[in-house]
């Protein structure tokens, strides 16, 4: 982790001022949790947080995958229309095959169905920009617009919420007390973090955002690497359309509006730079707590939608800020 | 800026320096530079690279200030703090780098910045109409017949360059410098500009040119300004010298330096032969073997194709035709990372851009190219890498303070042994070197030299690329050299001096 180089580099200042510039997200995140649990009515209860976990798992395991696609140099805007092509394919397979298969194996069938088309089509993204320079800004903003209306083609516009008994489980159940996506959360996290570090193709990830043709002089297939980040995170949305799908119960083609760009934001608060290069998981799960814990707390202290979203965007801008600062004075 | 004020009369156009000085930290640039170019007249300005040249022209162009000394124009003394105050001094440059806007048509980019106006319906628009008028008459005026109104990516590089100097005409300088205008030009398309600097020969502009091609010295020129190691050595009347004058001017008594005794190398077999290589436009029909333990140095002045011939053995680019055989094996049309595979190596002419991920450590920059080795089973940690890293570091005498901080914060030289132990650490048993002492103070360039020398005598087959021939015949076993493209001659280093090698370079096999 670059914490270490950080630490070396400020070494002769004082104590508390170098760990306010080595972890500003992180106090900032404590300061925010202190104050909500204080001020907000019904937050500081173990049953409450772990709801907001379960909510922010969603997003978060997508945020990991992205993290690694904006390290990369590239942008998926295609996501949240993801979420509910995944949510609607597996129940489109579970409502048809129900009968000929029995209903968890039409969801596995379905799920595998969802999680190759969510691996292609990020793959595709990341070799279209090779094969026809075309940036995954556009191609997935096409996407953006597209499998939206392909998931409510497959649903003929109607939620499909045909499940067998049990199904629910997989995004509103709880396993020794914790929700089960959160595991799916944890589990991602610890998986992507290994993969980003412990890994030559995690370190060919930065080399590649960091500075493209000399990773691509140093032998590194770039668009192999980009293509696989890419396809790892269609991957990744198609989990959390699943897990999305089955706490609703329905998959619909409306699910999941806008949840890239909170996707996003939470890797840019987490200090990762969209010029790529830079970046860590850990910093999109700071980023991905920030969100879920302002959010939810504004909810419970009554603060109007309208002005939820005005506070998101200007989170969104003080932690590029910051960091910016933050990369001047360090 | 005001359009076509004449600032321009017979007695103008004197240029003097006396007793500039330029530093840069402790590096002098250019030192005690005293010299009075005379009004009207084309004077060439000749040295090698990292001569003070350059500075020179950062100096009449305002980019930068003297550290002493004055510059006067036109008899007055005159301190350019910006561009701008040249400008107005009289003294327009013409860069190597076009700075047209190709989007835009000829006439507008000659008066990009100034478009005139009239007043239509109490609207100041622009005045198309006398836009056009005016550029038509000053391409007339400079002998071209060129559209004001087509685009400017319709002309030709050549084309591009002398709308270039109409449009530094335009300011009506009584100083032109023109900085490697030929660069990129074809053959005929020089002739046309030579017919241009003719045209303002007679009307009085004194011009500075600065060129690599000793041919078009004799041609163009009047006189020649000699400047080395940032010294004035001398100015000769090109009626009354020789090439040989100018280029034992240029170079001094270049002593040769020490290198270690050439070993004798077994040309058997060869481990690279590249046979017809070609890629259009850059370079043709190339062909030559490379030996295990050999150094084969490029020799080369700046677009004479011999780094993209690199990059295109190495799979940086695609050819046209030719094949690349490796060891016996064909590796035609291979990508970087099958070359890496096959134990080939590229250090890159320019590692701050295309070298080193410059936001990494130190560390990451050292096995970029060998974590597939490095790691077992995909999977990788600092543990792993760390002996890597520390060997390079102390093979190569990196100086890097800390491996975990960004590349970024290292030396030139520094920042090139790492480029090197970069691809040290994949093992290579061939090494392209493209301009490794580039931009690298003594020191670091003779701890280079040291390693390709080492590494050649433990069979480490590499082609050495220098702009500094002097290197080159320093370095290399055999030398082959390159013109507009084509190898053009192959000769030996111990039966070669450097103005023999220069000539070749500059005048191809004519010479």
């Amino acid at each position: 982790m670059t914490l270490v180089s950080q630490t070396i580099e400020t070494r002769e200042q004082n104590l508390p001022l170098r760990f306010l510039k080595t972890y500003p997200m992180e106090i900032i995140l404590a300061g925010l949790v202190l104050f909500l649990i204080l001020m907000a009515p019904g937050f500081a209860s173990t049953a409450h947080i772990l709801n907001v976990l379960r909510t922010v798992a969603m997003l978060g395991i997508i945020a990991f995958g992205m993290t690694a696609v904006i390290i990369s140099g590239e942008i998926d805007l295609s996501v949240g229309a993801g979420v509910a092509l995944a949510g609607c394919i597996v129940a489109w397979f579970t409502d048809a095959y129900t009968d000929a298969i029995g209903g968890w194996n039409a969801v596995i069938l379905g799920f595998a169905v969802a999680l190759t088309v969510g691996f292609s089509l990020g793959y595709l993204t990341g070799r279209f920009r090779q094969w026809f320079n075309v940036p995954t800004f556009i191609t997935t903003l096409a996407l953006f617009a597209a499998l939206r209306g392909v998931a409510n083609l497959i649903t003929g516009g109607f939620p499909l919420s045909t499940f067998p008994a049990g199904f629910d489980f997989l995004g509103g159940g709880y396993l020794f007390g914790i929700p089960f996506p959160v595991y799916i959360f944890a589990l991602t996290f610890a998986a992507m973090h290994f993969l980003m570090k412990y890994t030559s193709f995690g370190r060919e990830v930065y080399a590649v955002g960091g500075n493209m043709e000399a990773a691509r002089l140093s032998g590194i297939d770039i668009w192999k690497v980009k293509a696989l980040t890419l396809g790892l995170t269609g991957a990744l949305t198609a989990i959390s359309g699943t897990l999305i799908a089955s706490q609703i119960g329905a998959g619909t083609g409306t699910t999941a509006t806008g949840m890239e760009l909170d996707v996003i934001a939470a890797v840019i608060i987490g200090g990762t730079s969209l010029f790529g290069g830079k970046g860590r998981i850990w910093g999109t799960l700071i980023g991905v707590l920030f969100l879920g814990c302002i959010s939810n707390g504004m909810t419970l202290m009554n603060v109007s939608e309208y002005w939820q979203y005005v506070v998101r965007g200007g989170i969104i801008l003080g932690a590029v800020l910051l960091n910016q600062v933050l990369e001047r004075v360090r | 800026m005001t359009y076509s004020q004449p600032r321009t009369d017979a007695a103008q156009g004197r240029l003097e320096f006396l007793s500039v000085t330029k530093r840069y930290g402790p590096t002098v640039a250019l030192s005690e530079f005293t010299h009075d170019f005379a009004p009207g007249r084309v004077h060439a300005l000749m040295g090698k690279n990292g001569s003070g040249k350059s500075t020179l022209i950062k100096l009449l162009a305002g980019v930068t200030e003297p550290t002493s000394g004055t510059i006067s124009v036109n008899g007055r003394d005159q301190t350019f703090t910006s561009p701008h105050d040249a400008f107005d001094a009289g003294i327009v440059t013409v860069h190597q780098e076009l700075s047209l806007v190709p989007e835009l048509s000829v006439g507008e980019n000659i008066f990009l910045g100034r478009l005139p106006h009239v007043r239509r319906a109490g609207l100041r628009v622009v005045d198309w109409k006398g836009l056009h008028r005016r550029a038509t008459e000053l391409l007339s005026d400079m002998g071209l017949s060129i559209d004001s109104r087509q685009p400017v990516s319709a002309l030709s590089v050549g084309q591009q360059q002398v709308v270039e100097i109409v449009k530094a005409m335009s300011f009506n300088p009584s100083i032109l410098l023109l900085d490697e205008p030929t660069s990129a030009l074809a053959s005929k398309e020089v002739k046309q500009l030579f017919a241009l600097i003719e045209r303002l020969r007679v009307r009085g502009v004194t011009m500075i040119y600065i060129t690599h091609r000793m041919s078009e010295l004799f041609e163009i020129a009047d006189t020649c300004t000699v400047i080395r190691d940032g010294h004035y050595i001398g100015a000769v009347e090109m009626r009354a010298t020789s090439p040989s004058e100018i280029v034992g001017m240029m170079f001094g008594d270049a002593a040769r330096t020490t290198r270690p005794p050439r070993q004798t190398i077994d040309r058997v077999k060869p481990l690279l032969e590249v046979r017809g290589l070609t890629r259009a436009g850059h370079f043709n029909d190339v062909s030559f073997d490379l030996y295990r333990g050999e150094i084969l140095g490029i020799a080369g002045l700046l677009g004479s194709g011999r780094t993209e011939l690199m990059r295109a053995i190495f799979g940086a680019d695609r050819t046209d035709a030719g094949t690349v055989h490796f060891a016996g094996r064909s590796m035609t049309g291979a990508t970087p990372s099958q070359m890496r595979a096959a134990g080939l190596g590229y250090t890159p002419e320019n590692r701050k851009e295309v070298g080193l991920v410059q936001s990494l450590p130190t560390a990451d920059n050292l096995c970029m190219a060998s974590l597939g080795p490095i790691a077992r089973n995909g999977l990788i940690s600092r543990r792993r890498e760390q002996p890597h890293i520390d060997r390079q570091i102390a093979d190569l005498h990196i100086k890097c303070g800390d491996p975990e901080l960004p590349v970024s914060s290292l030396s030139g030289g520094n920042q090139q042994k790492v480029v090197i132990g970069k691809w040290l650490n994949t093992a290579p048993s061939v090494m392209f070197f493209d301009e490794p002492s580039r931009g690298v103070d003594v020191q670091a360039k003779r701890q280079i030299f040291d390693i390709i020398w080492q590494k050649a005598s433990d069979g480490l087959a590499s082609i050495f690329v220098s702009t500094e021939l002097e290197e080159v015949l320093e370095v290399a076993d055999r030398i082959l050299v390159m013109h507009h493209g084509n190898v053009v001659a192959e000769v030996d280093p111990t039966r070669t001096d450097l103005t023999q090698l220069y000539g070749l370079c500059m005048e191809g096999a004519s010479q």
